[in-house]
């Protein structure tokens, strides 16, 4: 479905990532593939090294530490907060939610909304149409969207499809009314038929987690995982993206009535490069303006990926002017959104490492 | 037909293939292998195909039926 919004923006980003890093060889063991096969994959989806968390950190850490960091550093004051968004597949508990532990801890107003949102890959785009209609309410200025996401240990090690490119990291995006006239077009859609092409099958109510769960089995690609591991059905999720996002962008450069060679930067979701690559090639974009430099140097954070691929590639641009940016997720639901809007010059646009 | 011939070739990492050749005894065949002809497909004949399709025509004849009948 189309959205649109006007009179609201962007005004600041921060990234947070692990400070832990691997490189894709020292667990090329734990596969079972030849060497050799193996490098082939570090080739053709471009794979490096990733961030993830020492055992025991989650999402909320990374979350708090920014937090704090925006806080101490004047760039974010407490008070001006209205609300407050949690996008994560890896919440702290079941109940309650982790938006309002993060407010208590910091003993936020409670005059404000504290909302945890079920999303991956298209996370930061929900997240940010979320606060976007949240801003439509009077009493509503300020929107502080956090995307945090820690699956690492969710993956399995002997899982050569994920485990490679699987990264931890959070964002907190700033959210404001603006007096500047500004208009924002998105696009948004889901279809649920394909929800389980991404999963963790337990640890839910539908499958609790049990002596059975942890068992490792092996699939026919020769990875082993248990259901409590996340896993990916690759070749569905490659073709719904070939097959969804470009027309998708397409149309909403229609609404939005400018030629795609008028955007500045397309900052999308980062899978891997391969499918970046054929993404672009595919909306007809050159690749410069599609940046897929993400997964090889921190790994695939799911929802917080657009927001490390905005600040890895166009930190100090983006802190001097204005760029038309159209930024896309897709994945997990499933669910494809869009944005076409204009950014910057953003107070502040970091990284700082847990 | 000698275009197709000729990928497969290339994404089996063989001099030449035949259509009776067995996809999944290729030394090359694996998961990575699987999506390049998915995405070749797609490219090329503008088809979808799953990985489990491509498993089960299981030679590189079968192949080519399910893209031309795809």
């Amino acid at each position: 479905m189309d959205l649109y919004f006007k009179d609201k923006e962007i005004t600041g980003m921060l990234v947070i990532l692990p400070s832990n890093e691997i490189y894709f060889e020292e667990e090329m063991e734990n596969y079972n593939f030849s060497t050799a096969k193996s490098l082939k994959l570090k080739a053709a989806l471009g794979l490096n090294k990733r961030r993830v968390v020492q055992e025991g950190v989650c999402a909320s850490d990374l979350a708090i530490k920014g937090l704090d960091y925006l806080f101490s550093n004047g760039k974010l004051v407490k008070e001006e907060i209205d609300a407050l968004l949690f996008v994560t597949q890896s919440p702290d508990y079941i109940m309650p939610p982790t938006s309002n532990v993060i407010q208590g801890h910091f003993n936020l107003k409670q005059d404000m909304i504290c909302l945890d949102i079920n999303q991956g890959c298209a996370g930061f785009i929900v997240g940010v149409n979320q606060a976007f209609m949240l801003l439509d309410q009077s009493s509503i200025s300020k929107v502080v969207l956090i995307n945090a996401d820690v699956l690492s240990p969710k993956v399995s090690k002997r899982d050569r499809n994920s485990n490679p490119l699987i990264g931890d990291a959070a964002s907190i995006t700033i959210i404001e009314k603006t007096s500047n006239r500004t208009e924002i077009f998105g696009s948004i859609k889901m279809d649920g038929k394909g929800a389980f092409s991404l999963q963790i099958p337990a640890g839910g109510a539908k499958l609790p987690i049990s002596a059975n769960t942890s068992e490792m089995l092996e699939d026919v690609s020769g990875n082993f995982r248990s259901k409590e591991n996340l896993v990916m059905k690759g070749d569905d999720v490659f073709n719904f993206v070939q097959a969804e996002v470009p027309p998708m962008i397409e149309s909403l450069l229609n609404m939005a009535k400018i030629d795609k060679d008028v955007v500045d930067y397309y900052m999308f979701h980062q899978p891997n490069k391969f499918m970046l690559n054929k993404v672009a090639d595919k909306i007809g974009v050159n690749r410069g303006k599609m940046p897929s430099n993400i997964v090889e140097n921190f790994g695939n954070s799911s929802g917080v990926t657009i927001p490390i691929v905005t600040w890895f590639n166009v930190a100090d641009e983006i802190k001097e002017k204005r760029l038309k940016i159209c930024f896309s997720g897709f994945g997990v639901g499933l669910t494809w959104a869009s944005l076409l809007m204009d950014v910057g010059p953003l107070s502040f646009c970091e990284m700082i490492e847990y | 037909m000698e275009d197709f011939l000729e990928k497969m070739a290339e994404l089996f990492e063989e001099d030449t293939v035949q259509l009776t050749d067995i996809i999944v005894d290729f030394d090359a065949w694996d998961s990575l292998t699987s999506l390049s002809i998915i995405a070749y497909v797609g490219e090329e004949f503008q088809k979808t195909i799953s990985a489990a399709q491509i498993v089960e025509a299981e030679t590189i004849g079968g192949l080519y039926e399910l893209i031309k009948n795809s």
